[in-house]
């Protein structure tokens, strides 16, 4: 990939919103030995304010809504969102709980999706790939 | 004789300068696209809503938690005083100071 104007690291920053934990280690597990996205400058945050990117998991439960909606609002511009798993594209097995407000896109715009119980990681890296071109062109859109 | 250890202040300064031009030089490369007045320029609490300034502080009496245990009784009635706000307490010595100086104004 020839970026001309995201030329730094991706940042990601990674939020629960009532996941089952299967995606998230699912996103851990990107950072193994065995795919190791970090040789390519993508590191996992510990403030969406330092973050390019918004990974997001679960189907938003009720008291988590105010929450992702505020952590989704600290990250800088331009931002993606990418909703890893079923449950935060439309809710999965949980879809009629009465305690959820999700999916994900009802609370905050996403631009890329990872369907999947949970998604394998390689389609995560995908997704992360296809964020930074839509980064990269929303960097160009803002110089 | 006691010997002093080397102090020099003209090395102190010139380390003062080098330690402010490092940290300039980090402030510089940060993130420049924080719009001000969103939540962007906000402190990050794991996405709960942010305290006013007054509750962010670290008050006073989680320091001293051991005497205020054991001598509850004591400071039970002053505590009402203490909001954990410097300006507060600065007020309270600028007071106490004053009170200070008409008591040994009278006393002599």
């Amino acid at each position: 990939m020839g970026f001309n104007s995201f030329k730094r690291a991706l940042w990601a920053y990674h939020i629960n919103t009532g996941s089952c934990n299967g995606c998230d280690i699912e996103i851990l597990a990107t950072l193994t030995p065995r795919y190791d996205v970090e040789r390519f400058g993508i590191v996992l945050v510990g403030s969406p304010r330092h973050a390019d990117v918004l990974l997001v998991t679960g189907p938003v439960a009720r008291q988590m809504a105010s929450r992702v909606k505020r952590v989704y609002e600290q990250v800088p511009d331009p931002k993606m969102v990418i909703v890893v798993g079923n449950c935060g594209i439309e809710g999965d097995v949980f879809h009629e709980s009465y305690n959820l407000v999700g999916p994900v896109d009802q609370i905050i715009p996403v631009d890329v999706y990872v369907p999947g119980c949970p998604p394998r990681p390689e389609a995560i890296i995908e997704a992360v790939v296809k964020a930074w071109v839509k980064l990269e062109k929303a960097e160009q859109g803002v110089r | 004789m006691i010997s002093l250890p080397f102090w020099n202040p003209v090395i102190c300064i010139i380390a003062f300068i080098i330690l402010t031009a490092i940290t300039g030089l980090f402030i510089s490369r940060g993130q420049k696209k924080y719009k001000k007045g969103t939540a962007q320029t906000e402190i990050f609490l794991s996405g709960e809503e942010l305290p006013t300034v007054e509750q962010r502080h670290i008050k006073s009496h989680n320091i001293y938690w051991g005497f205020f245990k054991t001598l509850k009784q004591y400071y039970d009635p002053t505590v009402r005083a203490h909001t954990g706000i410097i300006n507060d307490f600065i007020i309270w010595l600028i007071a106490i100071v004053a009170l200070t100086a008409v008591i040994l104004l009278i006393a002599r």
